[in-house]
Parts: C-alpha cells; structure tokens; sequence
C-alpha cells in the first residue's frame, strides 16, 4: 500500500456538481408540461433516477458475476458501491414518484407492474447491503454476497416478467415508444440532459464509493496483518490479594 | 474405517433422514410454526371483518402469503440454530456440502408440504373456500413447497453463521418469492375463472430448477465453518 | 519415530480475529506414528491451532496441508473423513438419542448401524444408548464422542482438553484411543494445559505461548 493509494480525489466533487447544475438549470428553463403545469419538472429527476437504478443494479450483477470468476476484491468494491447508489436511486425514484402520482393519479401508490418491481429490486439490494454488514471477512463477504448479486440475476428477470404478466397498467415507456417520443421537443432535449447529467454523476459517485471501499478495507487489512493485540496478552494471573 | 464413499444420493438419504428424525423428536414445525400460521389464519377476518363474500375473495391469497412468510421460518430451522461444535462434527463426516444442500431442501419441502396442506383445510373451513382443479392445485401446492425450501436453504447458506443471520435470512426471501407468490395465487385465480394454469405452473417449475441449480454449485463455496 | 509420512505440515501459519492475532508463524510437522501434546494457558491459541489442523478454521498466512491437501483447495473435502476431531463442548443433536447421533455418522461415512451400537457398548454405554443427549451428563456426551472415534477409526486424531472433566475410565479411554491411532500408523495431536499427562502419553510436546508455538 503505497501513500498514492491513500490520497483521495477532488475532481468527483466537482464532477457532481457541474452535472448537477445542468441538470437543474435545464429543468428549470424548459417550459411546463400543458397537462401537468410545474408539477411535470418532477420527471426531470423521476426517469433520469429510476434509469441510474437499474444500470446500478445492472453493473452490480457484472461485479458479482466478475468476482466469482476472478476472485478479485476490487470486482466485491465495485459490485458494493453500485448496489449502494442504486438503494439510493431507487429510494428517491420511489418517493418522487409518489409525490407525482399524488396530484396526477390522485394516490401516492398505484399497483402496476413497474411500480411494484422497483419497489421489490429496493428489498433486494436492501438485504444485500444488510449481508455485508454481518461480517469482517473480506473475502468470505465477498463470496457471500457476489453469490446472492447472482441469484439476484437469476431471479430479478423472473420477478420482472410475473409482475409484468401479472398486471401493466402503467403509461408506456415515455422515451422509448416506436412512434417517436410523445413530447415537446424542448422536453425531450431536457429529458436527455437529465439522464446523461444522472449517468455522469453515477460514475464520479461510482469512483468515489470505490475509493471509500478501498480505504475502508485497507483499514481492516492493516488491523489484520500488523502487530495487532495477541489474544492471549488480555488474560494474567489472578491476584486475589487486594480483595476484601 | 470407512472403505468407500457413500453415493452422493445415500449422503442425502442420510441428511434427510436426520433433519426428519429431530423434527419427530423436537416438534417444532408441528407444534409451534403449524399453530402460529393457523393463528395468522384466524387473526385476518377479525381484523378484516367476517362477511361470507369478502372471505371467499381474499383466503386463497391469504393462505399464500401465510405459507410464504411463515414457511422461511420452517426451512430455516436449524440451519443457523446448529452450534459450532455440531457444524464442524458434520463438516468432518465428508458429507459432500451439495449433499447437504440436496438434503435439507428435500426435509424442508416435505415439512412444508404438510404445513401447506394443513393450513389449506383451515383455510377452507375458515374462509368457505370450495377448492377446485385437482390436478393442478396438488401441482402447485408440490412447486411452491420446492421452490420455498430451494430458496430458503439457499439463503440460509449463504448468510451462514453470519451476524444476525435468522433475522436476515426471512428479508432476502421475502422479495425473491414474489414469482412463487404470484405463480400460486394465479395459477388459483385461473382455474376458478376456468382459465389455463399451465403458464403460471411453468413459471414456478422454472423458478425451482433455477434455484436447485445455483443452490449446488454454490454449496462447496458457502461451507465454511469459520 | 519421525520416519513416517507426513501428515499435517504446517509452515508460518497465522490466524486472526479481527485486529486479534490468535496464531502467528506457526510451524509444525506432525508424521505417521507420532502422538504430539501441544500444552499452553488459556487464551494462547490451543483450540485454533487444533480447529485450523482439523481443516475447519481457515488460515490468513502460511501454508496449511492435511495428509498433502492444501487447506485452501477443494481437496480437503476428501481428507475430511480421515480426521477425528473432539472439540471441548459435544457437537451432539441434543433431540436425539446417543445412538441416533452416532448412527447419523456411520451413516454418513457408509459404516453399518450395528458399528453405532457396538462403540457406543465399547465405552460403556450400551445401557444408555436410548437415552436422548440433552438428557445425558456432559461426561456421558463426551464418551459418545469418544466412541465416534472408535467407530470411524480416524488415521489423524485431535483430542481438544480430552481429560477434562473426564472419570478414570473414561481418562483411560482416552490414552487407548491415542495408543490405538498411533499403533495403526496414524498419528495424534492433544491439547491440553495440563502438562504432566502429556508428557506421559505424548512422543513429544510443544508450549504454545501468546499464539507462538515455541
């Protein structure tokens, strides 16, 4: 471990910030939706959050499955901080759609498939950041959770498609829709702003997370491997002596 | 001494044969985890109310979600309840760890299969329910009991003798049963409209081999004692 | 005595919890016909040192084989069934009966029930075979662990504290077992804080001190 490694970067912050600032400023400036008035600036933050969600979740499959295959810690380190963003992403998705849907559907919940999916993939990561809390071993947490990060991708698709086919009710996909984008060119542009400022401030959280993780697990590896306490020093000989 | 290895499915005879045998000894499933889902039966309509229709519509997804819930606590067992001295006396027998892995899941679906059955008459007798399809319904009562057990073993190796590991185990279940769930209860829906259950049925059987394979090639991997 | 073939071969191992170095630089040799005593005061890494041998405590540093597999290799998987281990708490099912738990064993190593029933009256338990373990005195535990030993007939045998809480004819069953292993062509290694019973059953002992075999 050389001093280098130890050094933490700035340019992350920055990073974020600028990203962060356009993306408030585009969603700012376009005009309000004809339907929704203000309220339809809440997707600015709503799509470009839910899409960081599920690539979060996406790149924490490939480190599990990365891990597994090569057995390198610094696969667990990714898998790790991408599963943590995407709990946060997902959470956020959660309540600002909540706060949409209010005053646009009239109930904070509604029981259709993509709702209930996310709401399902936020439990799921949430058990894996709770697995890798419950031990210090960093190759045995490793292995434990790359393998639940797999049985996730075994499973995931399939939750996915029961609750597709169990119930759709939601609004077609607003990007995505074969017959062009049904929106206002100036949204769109500031749709796109949006997601492509949310992707980058992924990677710079990404960047930054892994850095954390790394020291973090320099720290419980130097606590392992140098002159630690040795386990028989807490115990001496009785003295009963000054005993009354 | 022993002179040859025991095949692999002697091994998971042996597994089940033990988890089977505490069982009959310590009663756990059929006197505490059978009443306390029984009880979750009896505590809805109370605080639901008792009308006649009302029950007719919600005890098929009530039984469902009762046997999901409460079934982790049944294949969950003794997996994490074993002490260090009885986990490294099986280690040391050379047991091959997808034996045990085989085994306890099979224990546990048979296990789980009763609780289903009994839960489901008292489902019946509480919620008026006429059951129907008695082909598919035995189907799909025998792939939720395999793909709970599959999916419960699996998570209880993986949290292994962790922190905190019973508490853990019911939260990484919970939300990866949702295609077990609604396989179940739609395969139900459909056969009471008179539908096709098959898709639903496939869905699960899917669900289950998936998970037998990842739970095998995982076992090696997750037995460590330490 | 030191002639025969190596066993457990242990080279710079260390093991820690945490922060908490249990093991460090430990060597060892252990050869067939060998019967070694490992003493020490508590805390000093006796148990570790026995759990690490009997492939159930992974290192962090060194290397670690039993009977030529490597600790960290899927072989241990096959040595497995030639290690006897008896930790100082049963790891007995305390539901079942005494023969029901040794019957579990024999099963899963391919022995005949009867073997069960036999070991069990070998150490004097053939009144108490029916008797559930978690109605069965510690010592009476500790006998049917012995009696798995006996029955499995181990080529490597760790005993962890064997004469504790032990009577004299269960202590005698243990310098039997130890005598048994090692005349067979295999090899023993005791742990234990009293000094002078190894030095009397033991071809050689070591002093394990603050987790450094000395």
């Amino acid at each position: 471990m050389t001093a280098n490694e130890h050094r933490t970067t700035v340019w992350p912050w920055i990073v974020m910030a600028v990203a962060g600032f356009h993306v408030f400023v585009a969603s700012m400036t376009v005009p309000p939706d004809a339907l929704q008035g203000q309220l339809s600036r809440i997707m600015y933050v709503h799509v470009p959050a839910a899409w960081l969600a599920y690539l979060a979740f996406g790149i924490t499959m490939l480190g599990s499955a990365m891990y597994l295959w090569k057995k390198d810690l610094k696969w667990d380190r990714r898998a790790h901080a991408s599963a943590e963003i995407g709990v946060m992403f997902t959470g956020m998705t959660i309540v600002l759609g909540m706060v949409w849907a209010k005053p646009t559907w009239g109930v904070w919940w509604t029981w259709d498939a993509r709702l209930t999916l996310t709401a399902i993939m936020f439990f799921v990561y949430l058990g894996y950041l709770a697995l890798r809390r419950t031990t210090d071993n960093l190759d045995m947490r490793a292995k434990r959770s790359a393998i639940l990060g797999v049985l996730a991708i075994v499973q995931v698709p399939l939750v996915h498609f029961s609750v597709i086919w169990w119930r759709s009710l939601h609004q077609a996909p607003t990007l995505l829709n074969p017959e062009g984008p049904s929106m206002d060119t100036s949204m769109v542009i500031t749709l796109l702003i949006a997601v492509s400022g949310f992707t980058v401030m992924y990677v710079a959280m990404m960047f930054k997370r892994i850095e954390l993780s790394r020291l973090e697990d320099a720290v419980l590896v130097s606590e392992q491997t140098s002159s630690g306490p040795i386990a028989g020093h807490g115990i001496t000989s009785p003295d009963l002596t000054g005993g009354s | 001494m022993r002179t040859d290895a025991p095949s692999f499915l002697a091994q998971v005879m042996t597994i089940v044969r033990r988890d089977l045998l505490r069982e009959r000894r310590s009663g756990e499933v059929l006197w505490v985890t059978l009443p306390f889902g029984a009880i979750a039966l009896l505590l809805v309509p109370l605080a639901i109310g008792t009308d006649a229709p009302t029950l007719q519509r919600i005890g098929p997804g009530m039984f469902w979600v009762i046997v999901m819930l409460f079934g982790v606590l049944i294949a969950i067992r003794q997996t994490n309840a074993g002490t260090q001295a009885q986990r490294d006396m099986v280690a040391l027998t050379g047991l091959d760890p997808a034996a045990i892995f085989v085994g306890s899941t099979t224990a546990s679906f048979m296990l789980l299969l009763v609780f289903e059955t009994i839960l489901g008459i008292v489902t019946i007798v509480l919620y008026d329910i006429t059951p129907t399809g008695w082909v598919a319904l035995p189907t799909v009562l025998v792939l939720a009991a395999a793909g709970l057990a599959l999916l419960s073993t699996l998570a209880a190796s993986i949290v292994s003798t962790g922190r905190s590991a019973t508490a853990l185990v019911p939260l990484l279940v919970a939300p990866l049963s949702v295609p077990l769930l609604l396989g179940a209860t739609q395969a139900w829906e459909a056969l009471r409209l008179g539908r096709s259950s098959l898709p639903w049925v496939l869905l699960m059987a899917i669900v289950g081999l998936l998970l037998a394979v990842v739970g095998v090639l995982s076992a090696r991997p997750l037995q460590e004692t330490a | 005595m030191s002639d025969g073939a190596v066993l457990v071969d242990l080279e710079g191992v260390s093991v820690r919890a945490g922060a908490v170095r249990i093991l460090d630089d430990v060597s060892l040799t252990v050869r067939a016909g060998e019967a070694v005593g490992i003493f020490g005061s508590n805390g000093a890494g006796k148990t570790t040192l026995l759990r690490l041998i009997a492939t159930l405590q992974p290192p962090q540093g060194g290397r670690c084989s039993v009977f030529g597999a490597d600790m960290y290799s899927v072989a241990r998987y096959d040595v497995r069934h030639r290690i006897g281990y008896v930790g100082h708490t049963p790891g007995l099912y305390p539901e079942l009966t005494l023969l029901e738990n040794l019957a579990f064993v024999a099963d899963a190593q391919g022995l005949p029930t009867s073997e069960a029933l036999r070991s069990l009256e070998l150490v004097g338990l053939g009144g108490a075979a029916d008797r559930r373990a978690d109605h069965s005195s510690h010592g009476m535990q500790r006998r049917t662990e012995f009696a798995r030993i006996l029955m499995t007939g181990p080529e490597l045998l760790l005993l962890d504290e064997p004469h504790s809480a032990l009577d004299a004819d269960a202590i005698n069953l243990v310098d039997t077992l130890v005598h048994r292993t090692v005349d067979r062509g295999g090899a023993a290694v005791l742990v234990s804080h009293d000094r002078d019973r190894m030095n009397t059953l033991t071809t050689r002992t070591h002093e394990i001190k603050n987790g450094t075999l000395l």
